[in-house]
């Protein structure tokens, strides 16, 4: 009757034979002591150079030449129109992204059909270009000498060197955030409750709002979130196809990147710091949702064993 | 007999969902991919063949796949061990080390490259302790390496980390009760089962080096034959209207990272096969 | 080589998983750890394979009347079968079996050749010779089962613990293994613990048995012993089928419904409630009253599909009850569904545990064969 206990206990024992010292008891199977302290030495030392050294420098040198610099730096118009384009490209291409990463999820999570790896494959794509390639081939589709480009200078549309570039070079980059976490999420939930939901009688959106969309928050939440952080920080491809403009076609990046080969430093890292912020920010409120859905799938396990236990 | 392109559903939504998805993949990748291999091609395979062996390419072949591969194996190293320390061992502040795994990953590459530079140039906070020593590393390939480094470092631990995690402790209690001692154990029977993503966490550092722009352009002093990766190089030519030149080189790392893709596909694939 | 547990603690946290065990198991006996989840006997063999450490008091656990608590893993000679067999499943059958004769110090390792023999040695011993190259993902359950037996025999253990050997395996499967490792032990006489829930499976493998429950040993005797003889109401109940009545001592007699049973005479207090325990088996059907030692029950329904005929009935107040007859004494009482008949219970071996108060007293009562 009480199953559910005794996996609890078996869990707890090989936890505590295999992690640490609890309750001063010693460790049964484990490394010894010494070695342990050396490991995770060793590995803050590096952690330590790699992660958190960065930020407090980037810090650091925001507020080399005073707080009243660092907040000229910011409020600079170059600087505030650089802060607007970065959350324009964002603005467009993270829902846009979003829209994309839930249909191909559905498409490919409830249907069966041919091609499925190779369309997965294809949506992998820009995770295995680099972005500079990324930025040239849009160069090579609206730009002058492009494909399209003799039409486009016909009718005096910009796409290349302008916004309109920066925003699909930065949708490139960034769509497959949301299908990428959605589609393996969906595919691990199945299509029974969507099923169910169809023969009590739902329409299809009923089923998407009410069924779907509840199981799949935390992973929606989480590629939305990464897709963000990419799309604001994004630089090589929205370098190549943006043309260096200050004041317009510079997104936050590409700004920093100006200023800091002027070698006005200072200002460089406050426009960095921004970016860094909102860079905390994401690995928060990932770490957040982690936590968070973590926490969900244990009460559901526990309300499964309950059930199991009294059956 | 004419079999429906997929097999009966009651879910509605396919023909939407499907037909939005492919619209807007062509409309993103399919048609300007398209043109950049058109592109190339329509300039001439003797056009193509000189860019893509000429001597500066070459030598910046050699930095971007040699740095990578350095930096790539020394997160292996590492990221086995933060991996193997983040999951096994408690230790203050662990959660907030374990979160700041991903800063590679979400900071933006220009803001990594610009700090790496000030932290490792002569004067920076670790350039200082190692200029004396004689170590030069911003402005040389070396500044590479380390840039490489850091972009690469969440991909190694994100993939060992829940292979680990689920790792039955059981087979190290049987090791043990067979008579092996703790290094036995992890050498033959621990090992093995991390190998394969941590090989998978390779190839991903790996690829993700060779085509990295933002966090090395400023480390690395842009010397041509030098200090130069592939991706600036490309930059370089399209800043001089060479498009042809950009995009045959562009197109010679597509081919390099489909490669790659194809090879971390098949280790995954061939891995589960032999397990399960 | 004898095991002798003595006063073995074990907590986790607030949770107590045993509480103060202690036994000893004979030099080549096979010895099951028998009871319900969460009883501790899990971690009783843990703690015996050295895998866990109890806590710190004065208990030790002796294997071969040397203390265990210093010697290590090596040289505590102990062979581990677990419960989902942790084979090492990038390795083949061969080398699984070989591994605890090749991680041996160089000094004390065998000869490569000596390996090869010793592994298709026991390969053949377990019936499965002809798998050496495969991995364990091409075997079935019951094939990894018995390799995970071969591997621990390799490196000749003193002493040979099973964590629910059989658990994973389904019921036909079971049956045939459980029978082969009676005769395996048999044949190779090395002490044996082995844990299991399934009492079925303790009662006609082992040759003693030990009833756990709650972290503590309830009874330790043979099959027959704790079968026939249980020392408390949870043996008794634990062992076999049961039925079970809600009931309250008075004046030295319990109650089945209005029918009084007599208890002996000291060891009866007045109680406000007890539970009665009676054997299916140990229940007659009766179509008259015959004497009044009986109480009246309605058939609700009959299973004759098996070795026994099992009948269920509902008392008058409202108690179900469970009969097993014989297909004789079934075909002469002609019984159908609704059938009005009385039920007496045989040779009067009725156990009562009373509840007084907050304890919960077992009296190991009964009452012998009516004359």
């Amino acid at each position: 009757m009480v199953e559910p206990r005794e996996i609890h206990i078996n869990c707890m024992a090989t936890d505590i034979a295999n992690s640490q010292t609890v309750q001063g008891q010693p460790i049964v199977i484990g490394e010894p002591r010494w070695v342990r302290v050396a490991l995770i030495s060793v590995t803050l030392l590096f952690l330590g150079i790699f992660l958190f050294l960065p930020l407090i420098v980037v810090f650091t040198e925001a507020f080399k030449k005073g707080v009243e610099v660092y907040f000229q730096s910011i409020r600079e118009p170059d600087a505030v129109s650089a802060i607007q384009l970065t959350l324009i490209a964002a603005g467009i291409a993270v829902p846009l992204n979003l829209i994309f990463g839930v249909a191909a999820a559905w498409a490919i999570a409830k249907f069966q059909f041919p091609g499925k790896s190779f369309l997965i494959t294809l949506i992998d794509l820009p995770f295995s270009v680099s972005p500079v390639i990324s930025g040239l081939v849009y160069v090579l589709l609206f730009g002058l000498q492009g494909w399209l480009g003799p039409w486009l200078g016909e009718h005096d549309i910009k796409i290349i060197f302008a916004v309109p570039g920066i925003v699909l070079a930065t949708i490139f980059v960034t769509f497959p955030f949301v299908a990428r976490e959605l589609i393996p999420l969906m595919q691990s939930q199945g299509s029974e409750e969507e099923e169910a939901a169809r023969v009590l009688g739902a329409g299809g959106w009923q089923t998407f709002w009410r069924v779907t969309l509840p199981n799949i928050k935390w992973g929606l939440l989480y590629g939305v979130i990464l897709c963000n952080a990419r799309a604001m920080g994004e630089f090589g491809a929205v370098s190549v196809v943006s043309g260096h403009i200050r004041g317009m076609t510079n997104t936050l990046p590409l700004h920093a990147e100006i200023l800091y080969n002027e070698y006005n430093s200072a200002a460089a890292f406050a426009v960095a710091s921004l970016l860094t912020i909102l860079t905390l920010v994401t690995i928060a409120l990932k770490a957040a949702i982690d936590w968070k859905s973590q926490v969900e799938a244990r009460e559901v396990r526990a309300i499964r064993e309950q059930a199991l236990a009294e059956a | 007999m004419n079999r429906p392109f997929r097999s009966h559903s009651i879910l509605p939504g396919f023909g939407l969902t499907m037909g939005f998805t492919v619209f807007y993949l062509s409309l993103i990748v399919l048609i300007p991919l398209g043109a950049t291999f058109l592109k190339t091609f329509s300039a001439g395979w003797g056009h193509f063949w000189e860019t893509v062996t000429g001597a500066r390419a070459l030598a910046s072949y050699r930095l971007s796949i040699g740095a990578s591969l350095i930096a790539a194996s020394v997160n292996s190293v590492l990221g086995l061990l933060a991996a193997w320390v983040l999951v096994r061992y408690e230790f203050p502040g662990k959660r907030i080390v374990d979160a700041l795994v991903d800063l590679p990953f979400a900071l933006p590459t220009a803001v990594a490259g610009i700090t790496l530079t000030a932290m490792f140039a002569g004067n920076g906070w670790v350039g200082s302790l190692l200029e004396p020593l004689g170590i030069k590393v911003a402005f040389t390939w070396l500044g590479v390496v380390v840039a490489l480094t850091f972009i690469g470092l969440p991909f190694v631990v994100r993939t060992v980390q829940p292979v680990l995690q689920e790792l039955d402790p059981e087979i190290e209690e049987a090791a043990a009760t067979l008579g092996a001692g703790r290094w036995q154990s992890l050498k033959r029977v621990v090992f093995p089962e991390l190998f394969p993503a941590l090989l998978t966490g390779f190839a991903l550092a790996f690829a993700r080096a060779v085509g990295e722009y933002g966090s090395v352009i400023f480390i690395s002093g842009n010397m041509p034959m030098k200090t130069e990766i592939t991706p600036l190089l490309i930059v370089t030519k399209l800043s001089q209207y060479d498009y042809a030149g950009a995009t045959a080189l562009a197109v010679a790392t597509l081919m390099m990272s489909f490669v790659l893709l194809f090879l971390i596909n098949l280790l995954q694939w061939s891995s589960r096969a032999r397990y399960t | 080589m004898s095991i002798e547990i003595h006063n073995i603690s074990k907590t986790f946290g607030d949770f107590a998983a045993l509480k103060d065990v202690s036994f000893k198991v004979e030099t080549g006996e096979l010895v099951a750890l028998l009871g319900p989840s969460g009883s501790g006997k899990t971690s009783l063999l843990r703690i015996i394979a050295g895998i866990e450490v109890p806590d710190v008091n004065d208990g030790a656990i002796l294997i071969h009347d040397e203390d265990t608590t210093s010697i290590s893993f090596r040289d505590r000679r102990v062979g581990f079968v677990f419960q989902h067999y942790a084979l090492f499943r990038h390795m083949t059958i061969f080398e699984n079996v070989a591994f605890g004769l090749r991680v041996r110090p160089r000094r004390l390792r065998p000869s490569e050749r000596v390996i090869k023999e010793r592994v298709n040695e026991l390969l053949k011993l377990v019936q499965l010779d002809w798998l050496g190259d495969r991995l364990p993902s091409q075997l079935s359950g019951g094939q990894r089962q018995r390799i995970a037996l071969a591997r621990a025999l390799a490196v000749e253990p003193n002493v040979l613990l099973l964590d629910e050997p059989f658990g994973s395996l389904d019921a036909k499967v079971r049956k045939e293994l459980r029978q082969w490792l009676r005769r395996f032990h048999d044949d190779l006489k090395i002490t044996s613990v082995f844990v299991t829930h399934d009492q079925e499976e303790a009662l006609e493998v082992a040759d003693r048995v030990v009833l756990m429950n709650e972290g503590r040993v309830e009874q330790v005797g043979t099959p027959e012993e704790v079968y026939h003889h249980p020392a408390n109401a949870f043996v008794y109940n634990f062992l076999g089928n049961v039925n079970l009545f809600h009931s309250r001592v008075e004046e030295g007699k319990v109650y089945l419904g209005e029918l009084p049973i007599e208890l002996p005479a000291e060891s009866a207090p007045d109680a406000k409630s007890a539970l009665v325990f009676v054997r299916p088996h140990l229940l007659e059907i009766e179509h008259q009253r015959n004497g009044g030692d009986n109480f009246h029950a309605k058939v609700t329904h009959i299973n004759a599909a098996g070795p026994l005929v099992k009948v269920d009935l509902m008392t008058d107040w409202g108690a179900p009850v469970h009969v097993e007859l014989s297909h004789g004494r079934y075909s002469s009482l002609g019984l159908k569904r609704e059938d009005e008949v009385f039920v007496r219970p045989k040779e009067r071996r009725v156990f009562v545990k009373a509840e007084t108060g907050d304890e919960s007293r077992s009296q190991s009562t009964h009452s012998g064969p009516r004359a």
